[in-house]
């Protein structure tokens, strides 16, 4: 006989065998807080946004020399549309990240759920590589900046041997890429904990269509 | 006066409740998970419930919800210390039905089918719940006969496990 089969046959009769559950200790069970994985993305999704923008703003609030250097820097128009696409980025992530979770059914079937969490997932990517990628570029012209209008730096600067001068890019590009690669190593191991299942079970049912 | 939404839920869950213990069965092997699994399928079906439209059973609807959060959604419960083995607690096994042999049999496969992957179980599951391959393919979005196809390798795969 058919193993399943055997099996079946016990699967139908196995219905009295569970602690049924009464209405009156199921009630109580629609008031439980969810802890699926939807939710935690949607958590870090907020977390993300609210992060990068806390990054770009708290220096602005907290010190009245960022403040001065700001405005000085704002009566540039390059840098206001800078700024104005910067927050036409955030709004479309936000746009976007609404979307997706949005888009999220629990009744779909089960692979276009796993695509659809991934697709959110993947929006999530990038936005952190968005700004990992502004906050390098943003490091870097902060360093020109500096170096060429910090009257006590550029003194320095100028009496630094081409070694030193060397050795100071290079410590600094080493900040940078260490700063980058924390952050991303970070996020690799989050998502990577957080979907190792959906991950390999994506990857199960892919390999079913191949 | 139509019933208020939240009565009629757990009236219908209430009702179709074993579908739900049943895929805890197949994805946990021990009391406290199976009542965290339980749990959390509980609140994604609460929480589509309002789209539940009728149109198909509540029964069927509960196949992909539970399904789903089983493969997709649920976070594994913190707790897990195995303190209780499943079959002695969630399963009340009667002294006239116990059939040794048999009963011996069924434990390997238990055993055989808690060692295949997420996607292989939810297979097994809906083919021992006598769904059809449409229904196998819809509930998973992959095509009918791919679903033929790895249910075969699936009966083959379990084969291996029980004769090594």
């Amino acid at each position: 006989m058919d193993e399943l089969e055997l099996l079946k046959k016990d699967w139908v009769k196995s219905d009295d065998k569970f602690e049924r559950k009464s209405t009156a200790q199921l009630y109580p069970m629609l008031l439980k807080k969810s802890s699926s994985i939807v939710k935690t993305l949607f958590y870090i999704s907020i977390a993300e946004l609210v992060f990068w923008v806390a990054i770009n703003t708290i220096p602005f609030l907290m010190s009245d020399a960022y403040r001065a250097k700001h405005e000085e820097m704002y009566t540039s128009n390059m840098f206001i549309i800078l700024s104005l696409l910067s927050y036409a980025i955030i709004l479309l992530f936000v746009y976007l990240l609404y979307r997706s979770h949005k888009s999220i059914s629990v009744t779909d079937n089960a692979k276009k759920l796993m695509q659809n969490i991934l697709k959110t997932r993947k929006i999530i990517k990038y936005y952190v590589l968005y700004n990992l990628v502004l906050a390098s570029v943003s490091m870097i012209l902060a360093f020109i900046y500096t170096s060429s209008h910090d009257p006590l730096l550029a003194e320095k600067i100028d009496h630094f041997t081409n070694k030193q001068y060397i050795a100071m890019i290079g410590m600094f590009m080493l900040v940078t890429i260490v700063f980058v690669a924390v952050i991303w190593l970070f996020y690799k191991l989050l998502y990577g904990i957080l979907l190792r299942r959906l991950n390999r079970n994506y990857k199960e049912l892919k390999k079913i269509e191949v | 006066m139509s019933k208020p939404l939240e009565q009629n839920f757990v009236e219908l869950l209430e009702q179709h409740q074993n579908i739900v213990h049943k895929v805890c069965r197949l994805y946990t092997n021990n009391y406290d998970a199976h009542n965290d699994l339980f749990q959390e399928i509980t609140i994604q079906l609460w929480k589509a419930f309002p789209k539940f439209r009728g149109d198909s059973k509540f029964s069927t609807w509960m196949y992909r919800v539970g399904l789903n959060t089983a493969i997709t959604l649920y976070r594994k419960s913190k707790r897990t210390i195995n303190t209780q083995q499943f079959d002695t607690v969630q399963f009340k096994i009667s002294a006239e039905e116990y059939d040794s042999t048999e009963e011996d049999q069924l434990k390997l496969l238990y055993n055989a089918v808690h060692q295949l992957n997420d996607i292989e179980k939810a297979l097994v599951f809906l083919y021992l719940e006598d769904k059809n391959y449409k229904e196998i393919s819809e509930t998973m979005g992959i095509t009918e006969v791919n679903a033929r196809v790895k249910m075969n390798r699936v009966k083959t795969k379990l084969r291996t496990i029980l004769n090594p």
